[in-house]
């Protein structure tokens, strides 16, 4: 199914099937909440990723794209400056960006409801057990489907757009480009007017 | 009365592009009417977002979109596209698909053209000779290898067709080195495998240059003006003459016709969705098949009640896709020496292989002598992100992300080649495969769009297997693993035809055997809506032969 039909999609539908999410708090000793991911790209990372709904989808990224040794993360393939530039850009789909962000609030309020905190607050493990928990829902495996979609674009997309610095995504599945490369003066939404979520070839 | 010019040309790609270049270069004025952007070498990259996930090529299913009739429980269900994501758009710029093509070129065979009366007829199935032979065509596919550039190598088989020249006008392109392992899989089987033809340049060609070897072909505009495009080969030819306008983003809607049943005038929208008129003695239809029939059957008239050429309501009837299916199978690198594997690693040369062995099936097991069809072999599509989608989702539909994700990745993209087989069969005209009017949804302009009922029959789902039982060996002989196949009644919507088939009844045809309407004195018709069957090979290189062959009987009728 294409994105668009998630944009219809309301806090209610998101929460369905989430009632076992009651004993997560519990689950989990405090002192394991905060574990962010920082590091070597946290110097890198521009004001605007510090505050939500960016924070949040950082976080996200993260836990479904982990830096490892080798392998590179979701802050190594600036997968959050890729999903900015993608949602904000004039020509995008406005209702994924409405549903992206809309499933921020949604997730927050979740883990604000059961612990007390923001998803930014919690460790990898209850981060882990949320968003699996997230995803029996039809609309949270929607939402989480569609920012694993938009990784792996920033994974394997060409670097103009803001994603894969250097072919870093490239490199690492040794993968050969084609060519001639885009410039910036002949990025996708220069061309003409989008169509989302083709799936061809 | 004075004409804004001699001929209107509507839609730029394969069935277009011949028209205008031939009546152009003959001295008449010609207008091509093109719905989306005149994009050139200079648009084309290699980007996947472009060409493939955000597609600037089509338009937006929001406001542009098919209904597609399936089948559920005996009831014909239609579903809109907008909503399916079905994409049945191939193309919407100068060129049209043509620009999006990989180039793979076979011509018919003599038996294409005479289905009916070499293999008899099948039940539920409206086969029908065509009312030209492959002699009356050979010479247009010739001219095609030359005016459109086709890069071979004859090779002599069993079924090979007859050629007026001996062999192509430029080498092939340089071959992928799984091409020998490909070759002698089948040789140990006693198979033919032949070099593919590829309307890709292996040269350069007039202000053309020659493939740079990319990898990145099918689904891509090409960067150097290689490939074979109508826009590339043709279209600019054309309007170098100093006769020939083409004008983008003109999206035709009707065509009015007079009290004599004659075609006066186009009517189109404009990039600013104005209303603009263009007439000229001659009108050309050439949208590709689905979109040549909704306009034909939106453009009613006084003579026309039923829509243009419908009077006998056989507009939009018979379409065609192509049948068959395809198999993959992995080429592991473990196991393989070094040299082995980065050789197989390779991206940029074609695989030009195929097989045309079952073109006829005479096997008793099958029921005796029927047609067959073409196995192409390829790569995978080299599209990362594509490739990569496919890993994101698990066992039981659930999402796979973090650790197993990237294991995933890692394997797809570094443990092995993919070597693929596609299988094209006749796809069997039936009364359930068809074009008409949708009667609720409309397009961004307000009018119908096409509504395609997309049924099949199932003696294309009986050659198809009997194909694949037989191309799934030689993945097998080359020691592929994990070999998957499928043959389905699915349409491919790249591969489009029918719909306005010509012959010599006009109670059963829509177009007479020049490709004119038979109740319509200067309309003609020049994609690929024309055939009355498909054959077993993709379409374009006829599409181009018959456009070229009806070019010439227009300009000899002004």
């Amino acid at each position: 199914m294409t994105a668009r039909h998630n944009a219809g999609i309301n806090r209610r539908e998101f929460l369905t099937q989430l009632a076992m999410l009651g004993t997560l708090a519990a689950s989990y000793p405090a002192s394991a909440l905060v574990k962010l991911r920082t590091g070597k790209g946290a110097a890198a990372i521009p004001e605007w990723a510090g505050k939500d709904p960016w924070l949040t989808l950082a976080a996200v990224q993260e836990q479904m794209f982990p830096a490892g040794n080798g392998t590179p993360g979701a802050s190594d393939i600036q997968a959050i400056v890729y999903l900015r530039n993608t949602l904000e850009n004039p020509a995008a789909d406005g209702e994924d960006r409405e549903f992206v962000f809309n499933g921020v609030g949604w997730l927050n309020d979740l883990t604000q409801e059961h612990s007390g905190k923001p998803f930014i607050g919690l460790g990898e493990a209850q981060r882990e057990t949320l968003l699996r928990q997230i995803e029996q829902s039809n609309a949270g495996q929607n939402w989480l489907s569609l920012l694993l979609t938009y990784l792996l674009e920033a994974l394997l997309a060409d670097p103009v757009y803001g994603g894969n610095p250097e072919g870093i995504g490239w490199r690492w599945l040794e993968h050969q480009p084609g060519f001639p490369r885009p410039p910036a003066d002949r990025t996708w939404y220069r061309l003409g007017k989008p169509v989302y979520y083709r799936r061809k070839a | 009365m004075d004409k804004d010019y001699d001929v209107c040309v509507i839609g730029s790609g394969a069935g277009g592009g011949p028209v205008a270049l031939t009546l152009a270069e003959a001295g008449y004025s010609v207008v091509v009417l093109e719905k989306g952007p005149w994009l050139t070498e200079q648009d084309f990259y290699k980007d996947e977002l472009a060409c493939c996930r955000r597609s600037v090529y089509t338009p937006d299913l929001e406001d542009e979109q098919h209904v597609i009739e399936n089948l559920y429980d005996g009831d014909w269900v239609g579903e809109a596209t907008s909503e399916s994501g079905w994409d049945f758009w191939n193309g919407n710029c100068v060129g049209g698909s043509s620009n999006f093509m990989s180039g793979f070129f076979y011509r018919l065979k003599p038996e294409d053209f005479r289905l009916l009366s070499e293999f008899g007829p099948i039940e539920g199935a409206n086969v029908a000779d065509w009312p030209i032979a492959y002699d009356d065509l050979e010479p247009w596919y010739t001219l095609v290898e030359k005016e459109v550039g086709i890069s071979g190598r004859f090779v002599d088989h069993p079924f090979a067709e007859p050629r007026s020249t001996p062999d192509f006008p430029m080498p092939p392109t340089h071959e992928h080195p799984v091409v020998a392992q490909i070759d002698n899989a089948c040789r140990k089987q006693g198979l033919h495998p032949l070099p593919t033809p590829r309307a890709i340049l292996s040269g350069t060609k007039d202000e053309r240059g020659g493939c740079a070897y990319s990898g990145y072909c099918g689904s891509y505009g090409c960067s150097t003006g290689a490939k074979g495009s109508s826009r590339a080969a043709l279209l600019n030819r054309a309007v170098a003459t100093g006769r020939c306008e083409i004008r983008a983003h003109a999206k035709v809607h009707k065509l009015i016709s007079d009290t004599s049943g004659n075609v006066l005038a186009a009517h189109y929208f404009d990039a600013d969705d104005r209303t603009q008129v263009v007439d000229a003695k001659i009108f050309v239809v050439a949208c590709q098949a689905i979109e040549t029939s909704r306009l034909l059957l939106s453009s009613s008239g006084p003579k026309h009640a039923q829509g243009l050429g419908n009077n006998k309501g056989q507009v939009g009837k018979n379409l065609l896709f192509s049948a068959g299916g395809s198999g993959t199978g992995d080429l592991e690198y473990a196991g393989m020496s070094d040299d082995n594997a980065a050789a197989l690693k390779q991206r940029g040369p074609f695989v030009n292989r195929g097989l045309q062995d079952w073109y006829y099936i005479d096997d008793k097991a099958f029921g005796g002598r029927a047609k067959g069809g073409t196995v192409d072999f390829l790569l995978r599509h080299p599209n990362p992100i594509g490739k990569a989608m496919s890993e994101k989702w698990g066992e039981d539909d659930q999402l796979v992300w973090g650790r197993p994700l990237q294991q995933r990745l890692k394997s797809l993209f570094t443990d092995a080649q993919y070597l693929r087989y596609e299988i094209f069969c006749d796809w069997l005209p039936t009364d359930n495969c068809s074009v008409s009017l949708d009667t609720g949804i409309r397009d961004k302009w307000n009018t119908p769009v096409a509504k395609v009922r997309i049924g099949y029959h199932e003696h294309d789902l009986k050659v198809g297997r009997y194909i694949n039982e037989r191309a799934r060996k030689v993945l097998e002989a080359m020691g592929a693993k994990n070999i998957h196949s499928g043959i389905s009644g699915s349409p491919p919507q790249n591969l489009v035809a029918g719909g306005c088939r010509f012959g010599d009844d006009p109670a059963t045809s829509v177009l007479n055997a020049d490709c004119r309407a038979h109740d319509v004195e200067n309309l003609y018709v020049t994609d690929g809506s024309f055939m009355p069957t498909g054959g077993s090979v993709p379409y374009t290189w006829t599409i181009y032969a018959n456009a070229f062959r009806v070019a010439d009987r227009i300009r000899s009728s002004l």
